[in-house]
């Protein structure tokens, strides 16, 4: 094992024992998941456990809050875990009043709560108390019901009057007691908003002085679709359309891991590293399509540089099509393994791929020349759209926009998965904290990316024949025990994608959450916009590198 | 030095009047709108094959790909086609536009771009008129320009439009005082604003070298001044790095928003006559205007006006756009004393020597 572990001295590691000993009183009960141990708290004693837990046992990541309602109650899981040390867990479960479902907001302790509780009133409809925002996020406001409550009506019509709709046209919106600014609506439908993403702005002249973003044009509840489908076969092909950007073998990596780790398979040794191999061309893909949006923001034009990039992201998707059979929506992933063995003849496949690894180089060369090293590149992207380490955490923010930041995290290296802790490669950060830091830590990923991909090849090359085992022997249908409930994440292209599920005997999960790292990576462009440039907020956006499909689900 | 060179000019409508055997007001007025019938629909039809077709090639070649060559020879007939396809779209009036502004602004733009070309000399004898303010004449109607983007801006009703209206003027303003200042070190080296002077003056050999002479083209003589005017050209006329009143992925399409159409294409179309026309510009000040050897001097001229618009291309695919803030902190505090400065030195100069 060659990649370091962090350092987490002064962050000792508790047991749940100190754990409970700290939260005291707070604690009612007691739950085990399968990810780490559960508190059961009072729903008015959040806040008082959240802060507890991060300013005294260092769980500084509020990875995702998940909201469900059972028979004969609500519940809120917050998901916390430790930027230093991920394999560090604890759930802190509230349940809240059947009837009147009612819990504090952790929005104090932890800023990502705002967008995440938001969506748990949404969704589920717990009424989330001294929430600053209390308002849908991903269904209009005039919407009836909570679509993943138990007596949600599917049936029901939705037909809501024009003018009952908030409609940002009708009236002229100014920012409060204050006629010197402008309010201009970035999106639906705009150059620079990469998808269907409304951002409210308010100007004052060129500078934004107010922005939120409006989202969920793009969402159709992938949660509940994931909720109908049988664990085995039906789940494995959703995860694709959520990053649907070519980053979708990460994607089904996070269901496979989390499916896996409640049903207990073990992927065999083989499997994993095809895997690891298709995931970080996945990623490769990925950046690539970053890099070339990102120029196009700065540039304005489709330029050199967005067709270079779609020209190496071509590469990639022509070795994965080899690979799985697909360009986009791969479904190569199965529970145990993947679907099946690398393309005949198998050497053909490699020479493509080392192929391509060879040309890596010179190509990140030119972008560099063209883009990192371009002064007025430079003038545009540095010290703009600065997203200080400590907000980053606050607002849960992973992947490149935290490595952007100094925050060193990186769930390949802090939660091993995979075939990744064999392998030779670094953990890419950048402390500019500004556009630069993260389109540099993507380019620099890109080239780990190479990095892995040229060992994998070099690992399937020389196994030997009789002992590629692509798959694990998996039951037809799988029904983990009635209330398993587990966490796992993994490491996609945008950051921490992680998926939450409960069983409930069936061979559907009961609950299945997701946590989208674009979801909470956006939530951090008012920081880093407010009083900045109109350019600047639109470059902040494209350094953010969202997908819709996967911040709308 | 002036009187010579002056009276050799025969223009374009007196060609045309000798020939019809027209005299009198008569043959000037009959003379001057066939000349300019000619000089327009050359310079539109430049426009044309610019527009739907040679900036898709251009812009292909830079970025690695292929572009129109679906219909005709090297898709030139997507000329056609797009004219079609564009004139053929539904005309949309946003509600609340402010009507007589925003039906004139997209007449203005392309109308002031070529009345500039009445003053330029394009060799092969054709140049229309040559007041003795030639030179201040062209900077005063390709100036009218930032009015029609703002009238545009203005009165489409629309917040993005508003903004790109403001911007151009903005931008207008902050590279007008360069850009005709650093013409100005021409007119010292010159010695008048008469076009045909101005023209006329660079024909002489700056340096002979193995036989080769060399031309005192302005842009030899003081290739300082040619790039200063270079950038402040691109920022007038609107091409990146200066491309920011229509900053595609930031204000939608500026000031032009809101236009569909046939009031589109002729927005359009004056963009690229002003491209032209700074380019023409260039060549006539700096470039030698349409000398050149072997070629007639009309080749030359568009063979120097195309490559301002190829280099425009170029910048386009390559550079990245400045912020607002940025483009008028270079114009006001780099660009306009680096002008001035300029000025100076070459009066300072020329007065000396001379």
């Amino acid at each position: 094992m060659s990649v370091e572990l962090p350092d987490t001295t002064g962050v000792a590691e508790q047991s749940p024992e100190e754990l409970a000993e700290l939260l005291g009183d707070l604690v009612i009960g007691r739950e085990e998941h399968l990810n780490a141990p559960g508190f059961v708290i009072k729903p008015d004693t959040v806040v008082e456990t959240l802060r507890r837990l991060r300013d005294d046992a260092g769980f500084d990541h509020l990875s995702c809050v998940t909201a469900q309602e059972y028979e004969d109650r609500f519940e809120s899981i917050y998901h916390l875990t430790k930027f230093d040390d991920r394999t560090q867990e604890v759930s802190i479960v509230v349940p809240a009043d059947k009837e009147n479902p009612v819990s504090q907001s952790a929005n104090e302790v932890f800023r990502t709560a705002d967008w995440h509780e938001r969506e748990a009133y949404d969704l589920v409809g717990i009424n989330y108390d001294e929430h600053p925002d209390h308002r849908r996020i991903l269904l209009p406001e005039t919407w009836q019901g909570h679509p993943l409550g138990k007596d949600y009506d599917q049936d029901q019509p939705q037909v809501v009057p024009l003018r009952e709709h908030a409609n940002p046209l009708l009236e002229d919106q100014k920012a409060e007691g204050d006629s010197e600014t402008m309010f201009l609506n970035i999106g639906p439908h705009h150059p620079a908003t990469h998808g269907v993403l409304h951002i409210k702005t308010v100007l004052d002249g060129e500078q934004v002085v107010d922005l939120e973003p409006d989202i969920g044009y793009l969402h159709r509840c992938e949660e509940q679709m994931c909720q109908n489908s049988t664990y085995r076969y039906q789940i494995m092909p959703y995860p694709d359309r959520w990053d649907y950007i070519s980053a979708g073998l990460l994607n089904e990596w996070a269901y496979a891991r989390v499916a896996e780790d409640m049903a207990d398979i073990e992927v065999p040794e083989y499997a994993q590293i095809i895997r690891t191999m298709g995931a970080e061309l996945c990623r490769m893909a990925a950046h690539f399509l970053a890099l070339g949006t990102f120029a196009l923001d700065i540039y304005g034009d489709f330029t050199a540089l967005f067709m270079y990039s779609i020209r190496d992201r071509e590469k990639v998707q022509n070795i994965l099509e080899d690979l799985t059979g697909q360009r986009l929506m791969f479904n190569y992933f199965r529970l145990g393994g993947v679907v099946w063995d690398l393309p005949e003849p198998r050497e053909e496949f490699f020479e493509n791929t080392r192929d391509f690894l060879d040309e890596l180089p010179t190509a990140l060369e030119e972008y560099h020349d063209m883009m990192t090293s371009n002064e007025i590149l430079q003038m545009r992207t540095v010290g703009t759209g600065v997203l200080p380490p400590e907000v980053a955490k606050s607002y849960g923010a992973t992947g490149p926009v935290a490595r952007g930041s100094g925050v060193d995290y990186d769930l390949r290296r802090d939660d091993p998965y995979g075939y990744y802790e064999n392998l030779d490669w670094d953990v890419v950060t950048e402390d500019g904290c500004d556009n630069y830091s993260r389109l540099l830590v993507r380019m620099r990923e890109v080239e780990q990316s190479a990095r892995i991909v040229e060992q994998c090849i070099d690992l399937l090359e020389d196994w030997p024949e009789d002992e590629r085992n692509i798959q694990a022997n998996v039951p037809r249908t799988i029904k983990p025990d009635d209330d398993t409930e587990i966490y796992r994440a993994v490491e996609g292209a945008k950051g921490e994608l992680g998926i939450y599920m409960r069983a409930d005997g069936t061979e559907k999960p009961a609950r299945f959450k997701i946590r989208s790292p674009c979801f909470s990576n956006l939530q951090t462009l008012p920081e880093m916009s407010n009083g900045e440039y109109v350019p600047d907020a639109i470059a902040s956006l494209g350094s953010l590198d969202i997908v819709l499909g996967e911040v709308d689900r | 030095m002036v009187g010579p060179l002056q009276s050799e000019v025969v223009l374009l409508p007196e060609r045309i009047a000798d020939l019809l055997g027209l005299g009198g007001v008569a043959g000037e007025v009959v003379g001057a709108l066939i000349g300019a019938f000619i000089v327009g629909n050359v310079m539109l039809a430049m426009t044309g094959v610019a527009g739907p077709w040679a900036k898709r090639k251009i812009t292909a070649a830079f970025t690695d790909r292929i572009a129109v060559d679906r219909i005709g020879p090297f898709g030139l007939l997507i000329i056609v086609a797009d004219s079609v396809r564009l004139l053929s779209k539904e005309l949309i009036i946003p509600e609340g536009a402010d009507r007589p502004s925003y039906d004139l602004a997209p007449i203005i733009l392309p109308a002031s771009a070529l009345l500039g070309f009445a003053v330029i000399p394009m060799g092969s004898g054709i140049h229309l008129a040559d007041p003795e303010a030639g030179l201040a004449l062209v900077f005063a109607f390709a100036s009218i320009a930032s009015i029609s983007l703002v009238m545009g801006g203005y009165a489409s009703n629309n917040k993005y439009s508003l903004m790109g209206g403001l911007r151009a003027v903005a931008q207008n303003i902050a590279y007008e005082i360069p850009l005709i200042v650093t013409a100005m070190s021409v007119v010292v080296f010159a010695g008048s604003l008469q076009m045909s002077t101005i023209v006329a003056e660079q024909t002489s050999t700056l340096i002979s070298l193995g036989g080769i002479s060399i031309p005192a083209w302005y842009a030899f003589v003081n290739p300082f001044a040619f790039v200063l005017f270079l950038v402040a050209n691109m920022a007038e006329i609107g091409r990146n790095p200066f491309d920011i009143p229509e900053a595609p992925t930031e204000i939608v399409a500026g000031y032009q928003t809101e236009y569909s159409s046939v009031y589109f294409v002729l927005f359009y179309l004056g963009e690229f006559l002003h491209v032209f026309l700074g380019g023409a510009i260039m060549a006539t000040i700096f470039l030698g205007g349409p000398a050149g050897p072997v070629l007639p001097g009309f080749v030359w001229f568009v063979i120097k006006i195309w490559a301002f618009f190829l280099f425009t291309q170029w910048c386009r695919s390559a550079i990245p756009r400045v912020r607002i803030d940025q483009l008028i902190e270079i114009g006001w505090k780099g660009m306009l004393v680096l002008s001035f400065a300029n000025l100076v030195l070459t009066a300072i100069i020329v007065g000396v020597i001379a």
